[in-house]
């Protein structure tokens, strides 16, 4: 079909009927309407949100394939501390947002976050102090997890409450970590150190 | 700045920054095109709620695919072709299976046009009275200048159908502003009646 829209409004004069050209005529004489309220706030929020899911989307899965990695790596100084939820990410249809999220996955969503939530917090309880730098770290990510927190009571639908959700996880799985890296670090010593002593 | 329709220019500069995902150039155009959105929204699907969604699906989508605007018609025309299409998806989602059934028997109304002496506000709420398709089809084709045949692609249905639809929105517009005329009319689900 080709593009007709930037010539339309020259062929107008194309009912034979008079009649039913006085009927375009009245027709296209009608006032334009406005809208009941501003809506431009909804939409650019609606913007933003959407941008920031879509980051998600690109971020979730290479942060629980790192944070998988980096349990494991941990585990035998970790073990001891906390039990982390299950690592399998519960996908959501963050970047099609055609689909609707059913209830149980948004139910998912929701039992996993209070799960990751529950080990970030006996990490943060009973685990490694952390420096300066990792503090300020958490310290960001537990505002971004207040923000989408935020969000989330706003949300008005499954699909977006999914995306947060998704989110929210995501950005504990990022605490979580923080919480790990003093673990990291001593295990790497300690490969270093029996590097050197084999040597 | 606020002109209510999409015979608007768009600055070069501008439709490039909003292809840059700038969130400040697409509240600019937002702002520019916000009535002509509605109004088009409003005329197509008769109720100011789905209008709403029609508004906002149909900006984000012109943000998020503004890269895909090559320049070939104007932004204001691509923009508008945007509003339709969400408008007629709605209408395809939600109410387009029900259509009304019109008696084809009416004999030829020769009376004078009632339209050419009706106030904007009667029109209207006669245009919103329409059913959905036939509203859709007449507003399409006498205001958006679509073709016959551009209408039944956009509808997915016929040429005839187009035509069909047409002639009953305006027979069924003059019973409406001819209320002595005006003749019940019974919503039947498309399959199940003879509608052309």
């Amino acid at each position: 079909m080709h593009d007709r829209l930037d010539h339309d409004f020259m062929k107008y004069p194309r009912n034979h009927d008079p009649d039913e050209a006085a009927l375009g005529d009245a027709l296209r004489a009608l006032p334009a309407s406005t809208p009941p309220r501003d809506l431009w706030p909804e939409m650019a929020a609606r913007v933003r949100r959407r941008s920031v899911a879509r980051k998600a989307v690109w971020f979730t899965l290479p942060a629980a394939f790192a944070a998988g990695i980096a349990l494991t790596l941990a585990w035998p100084q970790f073990h001891r501390h906390a039990t982390p939820p299950a690592f399998t990410p519960v996908t959501t249809q963050a970047s099609s947002h055609a689909a609707t999220p059913r209830a149980n996955n948004l139910d998912a969503l929701q039992a996993s976050s209070q799960q990751w939530q529950a080990w970030v917090q006996k990490l943060d309880h009973d685990g490694a102090p952390l420096d300066g730098r990792q503090l300020t770290q958490a310290v960001a990510l537990q505002d971004r997890i207040g923000l989408v927190d935020l969000q989330l009571s706003a949300a008005r639908n499954p699909s977006t409450s999914a995306d947060l959700w998704q989110q929210r996880i995501t950005l504990l799985q990022q605490l979580g970590l923080l919480h790990l890296q003093p673990y990291l670090v001593a295990t790497q010593r300690a490969a270093g150190n029996d590097h050197l002593i084999s040597m | 700045m606020d002109t209510p329709n999409f015979q608007q220019t768009v600055e070069p500069d501008l439709v490039a920054r909003l292809q840059r995902g700038e969130l400040a150039a697409f509240e600019l155009i937002y702002r520019r095109f916000e009535r002509a959105a509605w109004t088009l929204a409003l005329r197509l699907t008769g109720r100011a709620d789905i209008a709403q969604e029609v508004l906002q699906d149909a900006m984000l989508k012109a943000f998020e695919r503004a890269r895909q605007y090559r320049g070939e018609a104007s932004f204001a025309a691509w923009l508008r072709k945007l509003v339709v299409n969400e408008a007629l998806m709605q209408l395809r989602h939600d109410r387009l299976h029900v259509i009304e059934v019109f008696d084809d028997t009416l004999a030829v109304d020769e009376s004078p046009a009632p339209w050419m002496h009706a106030d904007a506000a009667t029109l209207e709420r006669a245009l919103h009275r329409l059913p959905d398709a036939a509203r859709a089809v007449l507003w399409l084709y006498h205001v958006e200048g679509y073709t016959h045949v551009e209408i039944a692609e956009q509808f997915g249905r016929s040429v005839s159908f187009s035509k069909s639809q047409l002639a009953r929105a305006t027979r069924r517009m003059r019973e409406l502003l001819q209320p002595q005329l005006q003749v019940e009319v019974t919503p039947c689900t498309i399959g199940s009646t003879t509608t052309s």
